[in-house]
């Protein structure tokens, strides 16, 4: 396995998972790199996130 | 005369108000029909039979006494196995909580049960809400009673086999990224998937605190209109739940559609993610129906739904892992595989990446508000393909994520999926509505135009 791959499960706490299911690891891990490369990020840097943050309209 | 288990929960209230039928006689029948047709379904988590027929007897004294609560008075309903319901476990489907025993009820069931809903048991789901068919869990994967053979859709499965079997007339589902409105396509019936903020989700197991809603399940569209009246409004326990005072959903199921401007979001199924060609060809079959009946429909561009899928697995994938990484770090052997491998992503997306999607999130919002200006609903796809073979991993691997359903947990704008036709294979195809926000009772009189003009929510499953 990509030896990245690796040292981000392990920095994750997944040394468990890696051991049993290190197929499943290596899936997850391609899965969140085409999914993250699938977002236009905004190129306007004030663009905010969703939801803003609205003082008072908490709980 | 409409055998019991196919009556609507309109018509069993009417009938019972007439005192030509009984909650006990209905929650006879019911618990019969499960007897016979659950092994094939495997629509229940656990059936609670003993305390059903009791709310059946409760809620029939009063009806006698003239003490009558609603519309929803003596009709039985399924919850969906992460919603609590008192002294029952709260499974999710998983060996992770397979003793969870709820402490009380989650809101929506608060809300049923103050409505004199019969509450029938917990339904089975996909593991958590996530994943796809499994058969590595405690409980079976719930089967579709169109052709037990395929799969329900889901996560909400049990809820839509339950519906389109005949067990019960509503049931209750959550929805973070189409698994409301995904049964609803596979069994031919009708799932709501509201405003976001409109259904609480107090005492729901989450699974994307941004994305998740509640919503009904129903074989026709006055029935959905008539759950989501009882469950729907503001809950201050809630953080996500909006201040509105939305209701009576079902107001313009009669008004029909004409000169309602709809916005066909053709790219959707066309270009982006080719749609199975009966699906498309049914699609078109709608924009016929609406127009005939008065509507305007047009063709209407949205945001990619490529896009929009990736904004909603990084943003599902990043909150599911906060909720999750202890249980993956320590018992990643107790979940099954599918829950596994679509919980696990999360652990890979760096805080960027969730910023990122929360930040284009705002403007894919906007874009769909720009052409909600112009149209009063758009419609679009729901499910691309008819439910694939439950054993057959591979095409349901490849069948599941081709849907136009998560744009819409993305937005938080309200959808409803509902049968538009069946495919040669003799499984339902389906269509999607959306409308702006709150306005939910709109998005529920297109879905009666189009099927008080078709003669699908006629059609039954030949299951028996």
């Amino acid at each position: 396995m990509d030896p990245i791959i690796v040292a981000l499960a392990k920095a994750a706490g997944l040394e468990k998972a890696l051991a049993e299911f290190p197929g499943d690891v290596k899936a997850a891990a391609e899965q969140a790199l085409n999914n993250a490369h699938g977002v236009q990020i905004p190129t306007d840097p004030a663009a905010e996130p969703w939801p803003p943050m609205r003082a008072g309209s908490g709980l | 005369m409409t055998a019991p288990h196919w009556l609507s929960a309109a018509e069993a209230s009417r009938a019972f108000a007439a005192r030509t039928l009984s909650p006990v006689e209905l929650m006879t029948a019911l618990l019969a029909r499960i007897e016979t047709l659950e092994p094939k379904l495997h629509a229940f988590i656990r059936l609670d039979a003993d305390a059903a027929m009791a709310a059946a007897k409760q809620a029939e004294a009063e009806i006698a006494a003239r003490r009558i609560r609603g519309p929803l008075h003596g009709v039985p309903v399924g919850i969906k196995d992460i919603i609590d319901v008192v002294g029952l476990p709260t499974t999710c489907h998983s060996k992770i909580l397979i003793d969870n025993v709820a402490k009380s009820d989650a809101v929506v069931v608060q809300k049923l049960r103050e409505a004199g809903a019969i509450i029938m048991g917990k339904l089975a789901t996909h593991e958590f809400a996530i994943g796809g068919p499994s058969h590595d869990l405690p409980w079976p994967a719930a089967r579709n009673p169109w052709n037990p053979d395929h799969h329900p859709g889901g996560s909400s499965s049990g809820s839509g086999a339950g519906v389109a079997g005949g067990f019960f007339p509503l049931a209750l589902g959550t929805d973070t990224g189409g698994s409301v409105r995904n049964p609803a396509s596979a069994c031919g019936i009708v799932g709501l998937k509201p405003t976001y903020g409109l259904v609480s989700r107090r005492g729901v197991f989450p699974l994307s605190f941004t994305l998740d809603h509640v919503g009904p399940l129903t074989r026709t569209v006055a029935d959905n209109a008539l759950l989501l009246d009882a469950i729907a409004g503001h809950d201050p326990g809630d953080p996500g739940s909006a201040p509105t005072q939305a209701r009576y959903f079902g107001r313009h199921l009669d008004r029909g559609v004409r000169d309602l401007r709809i916005g066909f979001v053709r790219h959707f199924h066309e270009r982006d993610v080719p749609a199975h060609p009966e699906v498309a060809a049914a699609l078109e079959d709608v924009a016929r129906v609406l127009q005939a009946e008065g509507a305007q429909v047009r063709s209407v561009t949205l945001p990619s739904l490529n896009e929009f899928a990736a904004i909603n697995r990084v943003i599902l994938c990043s909150e599911a892992w906060s909720i999750h990484a202890p249980w993956l770090r320590e018992r990643p052997g107790d979940y099954g595989q599918l829950a596994r491998r679509r919980l696990l992503p999360g652990a890979f997306m760096a805080a960027g990446d969730y910023v990122g999607a929360q930040r284009r999130r705002l403007q894919v919002i906007a874009a769909v508000e720009e052409q909600l200006r112009d149209v009063d609903v758009l419609m679009c796809a729901s499910s691309l393909d008819p439910a694939s073979r439950i054993e057959d991993a591979e095409e349901t691997a490849r069948t599941y994520p081709r849907q136009a359903r998560t744009p819409f947990n993305v937005t938080g704008h309200p959808a409803l999926a509902m049968m538009s036709g069946l495919a040669s294979n003799g499984l339902p195809v389906s269509v999607q509505f959306v409308g702006r926000y709150f306005e939910d009772s709109t998005v529920l009189r297109v879905a009666s135009a189009y099927e008080k003009a078709t003669r699908w929510a006629n059609k039954k499953p030949p299951i028996g």
